[in-house]
């Protein structure tokens, strides 16, 4: 190569092209990250960091939440090996496979009906998104009110229509079964829109196609509205997973956990391990690394098993 | 070929992490600052400042404000009281004290989760300090070596509050003053006058191990003895808890509220102030709010007698943190709200039960509710001994906890009593096991 315009001079320096290139080059390449950097610092700031902190606390322990002791991995062998957690762990897992599957099958449901109706359908799109944006705390406190087994409204109505007054959020059976419902109307509207954005996405010449063929309405929705929105349910299915392993603020104030405990899930179990007397910030914090190893491996495994579907 | 900075950036944010992470011990730090004096320089207080968390049960808020204004007249130093509601206050103060921004006083209600921060007060006002406190109060706020790490301001018993317009109403006789009633007197008055006025439930408690230690005790027994280790009479404690449950199960409590799903009451006074039960089994610091809030007649009653009599004593705490800016000011005004005439002050208007031994012997004029305050000063006279040595262990708090957990198991029929009575005793023997390290 000759000392040229984009070469070397004979002294093995830069020609003045090649530097101005590079230059342009590198600013072009660090320009991506300086667009991200502020964004970057206040998500590492408040959410990697505590995070990565939130590590190294559950290697400690402390009776008072004040001096700590380093104990390794004894927060985590005392969590695995508590009763009380596995039986949380359990309630957890039946609120989230009840949850998921609910919401989903609704939301698929509500977003078909949606997007199937003419008139009226901004107001019916409205009227199913309205729970989201109620705080979820005021969604539990609304709902604790419906459903008192004395004087709220749903048994109110009941005991008129002469079908007795059931302890809703007495029985433990019948409480899990109220706070997944309650989840569901809370969160139904918001994976309905997605769904039904998913929808509108689908290229109407298909079922033009499908119903020149004849296929009917519901060899429509098997053959080519599900498959399509294959993608779209995947991403309701792992927000949703989430969204039901991180579930707390609503049931704390629908049953408070109870009764006995029944309704304790996970989030609320750390709640309490970090701020009730005694308080223990280590076997708390150990509890949220399990909780974060646990949402991260259930998702993985839900895009693992959307890919493979959609490889089909 | 220009390389990306992400790895640089990766690296170098992984190798600050790591470093930062591995050289931060959580709560390190903060560790003592020099021992306290041994005497206070009264005059050396103007112009510096207090820190007083406090949390409040009504109308003590206005007279301690009051005798605060006082102090700061007296001594020239100036107090900030900081309000805390009582369900934040051990994580508030824990977090404070590991913190920077150490108050130098809070009222609290069981001292030994701060311990090692805390100011011996005998330090300051020496070893006969602790004497001018009743006996039992004076043994809780020790550490048993003689160290005084709290002063006691106020002391608390608990016992019943009937709806008395309600009684009328149903004719139902109000248990006098002095007089005793049997529990089985009580369920069956409260369950006519309940009836009578179509309420909700008959009796109500307090969802807490506290109150439901008085009925362990009436029924003969509690859950630390006096020499510190776990002592419930199972045969005694499956009486007493049997009957509780029981109440529950048929409806005379309510079992909405045990089970902590289901019922728009927050608390059991909720209930008593909704007019929804006759017969509420609290404690004296209810006076004050009744007395302010209550829209019926109201009284305190004796409590009832079944293997024993009288209720179950609590009590607040004033502390001095010795990490924080000014532990001497902190020890004194300590001191100075806990002397005889400004406890007088305070349990006057406050409605609370005096610690200081003088006080005791020479009674409170209560400007207000005097015959319900002097039901709850009867009962203290015919409380047993052991139960003061049950309230000042360090193990009590969590065993409350806990007994309240294994109650709503029973009511919620996930166990019998007796599973409970000996998962309660085991709890109790691990706390004590664990406090007494």
């Amino acid at each position: 190569m000759t000392a040229g315009s984009g070469g070397r001079t004979g002294h093995g320096e830069l020609a003045p092209t090649t530097r101005r290139r590079r230059r342009r080059l590198t600013s072009r390449a660090v320009a991506p990250y300086l667009f991200i950097l502020p964004n970057m610092v206040v998500f590492g700031l408040f959410t990697i960091w505590p995070a990565l902190n939130s590590f190294n606390i559950s290697l400690y322990d402390s009776g008072n939440g004040r001096r700590f002791n380093w104990v390794g991995t004894d927060n985590y062998r005392e969590i695995l090996s508590d009763p009380e957690f596995w039986g949380v762990a359990r309630h957890t897992a039946v609120f989230v496979v009840g949850f998921v599957v609910l919401v989903t099958v609704a939301a698929t449901a509500l977003a078909l009906l949606l997007n199937a109706q003419v008139r009226g359908r901004g107001l019916f799109r409205a009227a199913y998104f309205l729970p989201v944006l109620i705080s979820p705390v005021v969604v539990g406190l609304i709902w604790n009110w419906a459903l008192e087994r004395q004087n709220g409204l749903v048994n109110t109505v009941l005991g008129a229509m002469g079908l007795g007054a059931p302890g809703w959020l007495l029985n433990p059976n019948l409480a899990m079964g109220v706070t997944i419902f309650v989840g569901l109307w809370t969160h139904l509207g918001f994976y309905a829109m997605i769904l039904l954005a998913g929808l509108q996405g689908i290229d109407p010449s298909l079922y033009d196609a499908a119903r020149i063929d004849g296929a009917g309405a519901w060899q429509r929705v098997r053959t080519i509205t599900l498959p399509l929105l294959r993608p779209t349910t995947l991403v309701v299915v792992v927000l949703a997973t989430i969204a039901g392993f991180q579930a707390f603020d609503f049931i704390y104030t629908l049953t408070g956990g109870g009764p006995v405990g029944a309704t304790t899930l996970i989030v609320q179990y750390i709640y309490l391990k970090a701020f009730e007397s005694p308080i223990r910030y280590g076997l708390a914090s150990a509890a949220g690394v399990i909780l974060f190893l646990t949402v991260f491996g259930v998702t993985l495994l839900n895009y693992a098993i959307g890919r493979r579907r959609e490889a089909i | 070929m220009v390389r990306p900075p992400a790895r640089l950036l990766g690296a170098v944010l992984a190798g600050s992490l790591a470093v930062a992470l591995g050289a931060c011990a959580p709560g390190s730090g903060g560790e003592d600052k020099a021992a306290a004096p041994t005497t206070v320089n009264w005059s050396g207080f103007r112009g510096k400042t207090l820190t007083y968390v406090y949390f409040t049960d009504g109308p003590d808020e206005q007279a301690t404000r009051e005798r605060i204004a006082a102090f700061e007249q007296e001594t020239g130093a100036k107090v900030n009281l900081q309000l805390v509601p009582f369900s934040d206050l051990e994580k508030t103060l824990q977090a404070r004290v590991s913190g920077s921004s150490v108050p130098e006083v809070a009222r609290v209600q069981d001292w030994h989760p701060y311990a090692d921060a805390l100011v011996d007060f005998t330090r300051y006002f020496g070893k006969d300090y602790p004497n001018e406190f009743i006996p039992g109060e004076a043994k809780a706020s020790d550490d048993g070596q003689g160290h005084m790490y709290a002063v006691p301001s106020d002391l608390t018993m608990n016992g019943p509050l009937i709806n008395v317009d309600a009684f009328n109403r149903a004719g139902v006789p109000v248990p006098a003053a002095g007089s005793t009633w049997t529990w089985d007197q009580m369920v069956a008055d409260a369950r006519k006058v309940a009836e009578a006025n179509h309420m909700e439930s008959a009796l109500a408690i307090d969802k807490s191990g506290h109150r439901v230690s008085t009925v362990l005790s009436q029924f003969g027994t509690t859950m630390i003895g006096q020499n510190g280790q776990e002592a419930l009479d199972s045969g005694k404690a499956a009486r007493a808890l049997g009957a509780l449950t029981d109440l529950m199960k048929s409806g005379v409590m309510s079992k909405d509220f045990w089970l902590e799903s289901g019922t728009r009451y927050k608390g059991a006074n909720d209930m008593f102030l909704a007019q929804a039960v006759p017969v509420y089994i609290s404690g004296n610091w209810q006076v004050a709010q009744f007395a302010k809030n209550a829209r019926f007649t109201w009284a305190a009653v004796p409590n009832p007698c079944q293997e024993r009599c009288g209720g179950f004593p609590g009590g607040k705490y004033m502390v001095a943190f010795k990490n924080s800016a000014n532990p001497d000011l902190a020890a004194a005004f300590v001191q100075w709200m806990n002397r005889t005439e400004n406890q007088r002050a305070l349990d006057r208007q406050s409605g609370w039960m005096p610690t200081r031994k003088d006080l005791t012997a020479t009674g409170i004029d209560y400007p207000q509710r005097a015959a319900d305050m002097k039901v709850f000063l009867d009962d203290v006279a015919k409380t047993p001994e052991d139960t003061y040595a049950a309230e000042a262990s360090p193990a009590f708090t969590g065993s409350a906890s806990f007994l309240v957990a294994e109650i709503a198991k029973v009511t919620a029929g996930q166990e019998d009593v007796n599973t409970a009575v000996s998962n309660v005793k085991q709890q109790v023997a691990k706390l004590v096991r664990e406090t007494t390290r």
